[in-house]
């Protein structure tokens, strides 16, 4: 290749609802391929879609329990077979990975990739099967482990402050169903109902399939030609979550629970739809108001102010949300309110210099390069470019943002408006 | 420029070592085609070091101390060092752990301009009482948040079982009280006592020259003479200072970490290939392929949760384990039992071999992050070793060498940490 640096994304072939891209990167000792199904996001599947990935790992045709698995994966120098779900926005993403060391790595000539690719086909074709369902032991376990992963949500209290937040904002809005579905939704899954759709998963969602590394012509043929034959059936339309929401009234939620800390999250709606020419001023703003060290909310929450340890916010660009987060006192919650909405205030007014401007672009820029010398990031960033209709590279997208000047920050800024209010509240009893 | 170049042929990698005449090493490895360039300036200095001679005299410094300085290092006389890698669009941060401090940026332009910055205010101190007791109100907030931290409290319990007087067991930020008492004479006498070249290395990851590296390090490191540093940590004893804690905090069900102590201390690469040893016994006896795991997961006793590992360091050991159960006891029973059979019978050569081979090939897939490659390459050199030596271990590793270690080290007690919910 002429330019090792350059990482680009090759559509191969797209039939049957399935696109077939190569990522175009040289310098990895591992070769992976990932398949993304996509849905949209829905309350009478989001459970079953997420479980579906760990019943499948607990064994297939050849290799019928999961020790068999583990056991073929070891020796084949630790490779990968996986799955797991996501999701973006309002798509729900169902996923299978596998990865494995290059060849040349290996010391008796194994061919690794056709091994691998062998047991995700099990896995993904041949599952144990009983009564026209999953397998019911090993279906009730998984089941008991959604449910058991679903209530330990609340562990981590920056991530579940944050989903909470999120929750409330768009409460009665499909984005607010939960990842994993909720716990009356796992309860009432059967290996019958759920094998049903893993089927229609199988042969009715749009697929991207994503080969990495120095995997050899041949084998990327047979892949892609044992793909093809999984049979499809008409594909479904998955749209797009709808970003506009007006906001009438700014939505209060404290929850109390026995913690030490408060966590103080603030919800907006930036109306900005991802691919829209506003999505690269948007990614500039959030930098500017507290996705860096020099962002406001850092500076003034935590350096000057000394209220917290971080104060930052992201972006859930599929959704256009925005969440303003911080880990504060319970007393302190006012002043910290007060500061954070100055800083939103002060944005509109286009109250930043034209240093912090040009630091953010080159922060964005450090970003988008240094995704590309990790496999998985490529990945992850053409996924989101294909699931939005986003035609975008690395280098487009560094131009584009590189070309957003401050009017177009203050023209974003003031499209943005503050949605919900939450606190998860320290109820004094804390150890 | 003199320095030395280890190629590891298998592994296409060059390891390039300089040493500076302060006593500094500097180690850099190149990954061509990668953008991101790291580098690190560290100090073997961590929040166990917390007992040892300023001018002959033996202190105990305030538990946190190590950690609220590298906080304190950020802030120059002319302003934050943060906002001027933010400026080149760099990343900067810095961490504190049991055993060293650590300043690194990761930049994809610019890497002279970045690479001297480091280097320089790593090496400029500047404490003010204003700026101390500022930082209090900030790193108070850190404190409370891994207060609320299931993992993290499970994990220190742990600590607190195993150990009767390893400082260890101490948080590494200290406690409210202990920061409070923390001002800045006392921050430069440690500053003072362990920033010296000597004790500190230099590690870069990016696809530069090695000469930009070593030569840039030459200009910018100033000479100090330094004192042999006394670090003292106290006798620990090989029994374990409780077989049992537990911690009621607001999660969804009981967490538990499990582990036992290994009193045998080694350092360099017999310590690699200790803890390599370490890990493919783990893997063995209770990875997702062992016997046990899968009992366990069958019977609902333990989920996808479960992790093992093993930790050592030239003054401390041990083995670990953990996740959530609703049974933390009965796991902690079953694994028991398990421990004291192989403790008898020991790993077989089918098992050993394949388990070896799957993590010689985690430890090659690794080596496509440079971030994992830079910080291994600091934390292995701050006990003796090379990271990239793994490649040797995994040649020479035998059945023999790992049985050894199994029946020694599966015949001391476990002990269990167990935080439950608030009901």
């Amino acid at each position: 290749m002429s330019d090792a640096r350059k990482t680009t994304a090759e559509k191969l072939q797209e039939k049957n609802g399935i696109t077939f891209w190569r990522i175009n990167s040289e310098k990895f000792k591992t070769n992976r391929v990932d398949l993304f199904f996509m849905d949209n996001l829905e309350k009478s599947r989001a459970a079953g879609n997420a479980i579906i990935p760990s019943v499948l790992k607990r064994g297939c045709k050849s290799f019928p329990t999961t020790r068999d698995l583990e056991l073929k994966l070891e020796s084949l120098y630790g490779s990968d077979v996986d799955g797991g779900s996501s999701k973006k926005g309002e798509t729900q993403i169902v996923s299978f990975h596998m990865s494995h060391i290059a060849d040349k790595y290996t010391l008796g000539g194994e061919k690794l990739f056709e091994e691998c690719f062998e047991l995700l086909m099990c896995i993904m074709e041949n599952p144990v099967i009983e009564d026209q369902g999953f397998k019911s032991s090993v279906f009730r376990q998984e089941r008991d482990n959604l449910v058991d992963y679903i209530r330990s949500r609340i562990n981590d209290k920056m991530r579940f402050s944050l989903i909470r937040c999120m929750e409330e904002m768009c409460s009665g809005e499909p984005f607010a169903i939960p990842d994993e579905g909720t716990e009356e939704d796992a309860l009432i899954l059967t290996p019958q109902k759920t094998y049903a759709l893993y089927q229609e998963l199988l042969s009715t969602c749009p697929v991207n399939v994503y080969l990495s590394g120095a995997i050899d012509d041949g084998s990327v043929a047979r892949f892609i030609d044992r793909m093809l034959q999984i049979e499809r059936k008409d594909i479904k339309k998955v749209g797009f979550a709808d970003v506009a929401k007006e906001v009438k009234d700014i939505k209060r939620v404290d929850e109390s629970m026995d913690v030490n800390q408060g966590k103080l999250c603030l919800g907006f709606r930036t109306n900005v739809q991802p691919g829209s020419p506003d999505y690269f001023p948007l990614v500039v703003y959030n930098g500017l108001l507290g996705g860096d060290i020099h962002s406001k909310l850092f500076q003034n929450v935590r350096e000057k102010a000394s209220l917290a340890y971080y104060a930052s916010s992201v972006l859930e660009k599929f959704k256009g949300l925005m969440v303003i987060m911080s880990g504060i006192e319970a007393e302190n919650r006012q002043k910290a309110e007060e500061i954070i909405l100055k800083q939103f205030e002060d944005m509109k007014r286009g109250d930043f210099r034209k240093e912090e401007l040009e630091a953010t672009h080159k922060s964005l820029e450090t970003g988008l390069k240094s995704m590309q010398d990790s496999q998985g990031a490529i990945v992850d960033f053409f996924l989101s470019q294909h699931i939005t209709d986003g035609g975008e590279d690395f280098e487009s997208m560094n131009e584009k943002i590189r070309a957003v000047t401050m009017e177009d920050v203050v023209h974003v800024a003031n499209g943005i408006k503050l949605d919900t209010i939450y606190f998860l509240k320290p109820d004094g009893q804390g150890s | 420029m003199d320095y030395k170049t280890i190629t590891y042929e298998r592994l296409e990698e060059a390891l390039h070592v300089y040493d500076h005449p302060s006593g500094l090493k500097v180690l850099h490895v190149r990954k061509p085609g990668y953008n991101k360039m790291t580098a690190y300036f560290a100090t073997d200095y961590g929040s166990i070091d917390n007992v040892f001679k300023v001018n002959g005299k033996e202190v105990r410094v305030p538990d946190g101390i190590a950690h609220f300085l590298e906080h304190k290092l950020f802030e120059q006389e002319d302003g934050n060092m943060l906002d001027k890698f933010s400026r080149l669009g760099s990343n900067p941060n810095a961490f504190t752990s049991f055993t060293q401090t650590a300043y690194y940026f990761s930049a994809t332009e610019n890497f002279e301009e970045n690479f001297k910055m480091l280097l320089d205010y790593v090496q400029k101190p500047w404490l003010t009482d204003e700026n101390v007791e500022k930082e209090k109100g900030i790193i108070g907030q850190e404190i409370r948040m891994y207060q609320d931290n299931a993992d993290w409290r499970v994990f220190f319990n742990l600590m607190e079982c195993l150990y009767v007087n390893h400082p260890i067991k101490l948080e590494i930020a200290g406690t409210l009280e202990s920061i409070a008492r923390i001002n800045k004479e006392l921050l430069y006498d440690c500053y003072n006592t362990f920033y010296t070249p000597a004790n500190m290395v230099v590690v870069v990851v990016a696809d530069v020259e090695p000469e930009t590296v070593f030569s840039i390090t030459d200009n910018m490191i100033q000479l100090k003479t330094s004192q042999k540093i006394e670090k003292k940590y106290p006798e620990e004893p090989k029994e374990v200072n409780a077989p049992y804690r537990e911690q009621k905090l607001r999660v969804s069900m009981p967490l538990f970490n499990m582990g036992i102590k290994d009193s045998v201390r080694v350092r360099g690469y017999d310590l690699l290939k200790r803890r390599t040893a370490m890990n493919i016994i783990l893997s063995a006896v209770m990875g997702r392929s062992s016997e046990l795991f899968n009992r366990l997961y069958e019977e609902g006793l333990i989920n996808d949760s479960f992790r093992h590992e093993a930790s050592l360091d030239t003054s401390y050991g041990f083995l670990s384990w953990g996740g959530q159960s609703a049974d933390p006891k009965k796991v902690s029973e079953i694994i028991g039992q398990e421990l004291a059979r192989r403790a008898e019978t020991g790993l077989d050569e089918e098992t050993f071999s394949r388990i070896k081979k799957s993590h010689e090939g985690i430890f090659i897939r690794s080596l496509n992050s440079s971030d994992i490659m830079a910080r291994e390459l600091m934390d292995s050199h701050f006990t003796g070793a090379r990271f990239l030596d793994l490649g040797k271990v995994f040649e020479e590793m035998d059945l023999d060498f790992v049985n050894t270690i199994v029946r020694d080290v599966f015949h001391q007690t476990a002990a269990l940490s167990v935080v439950n919910p608030i009901s």
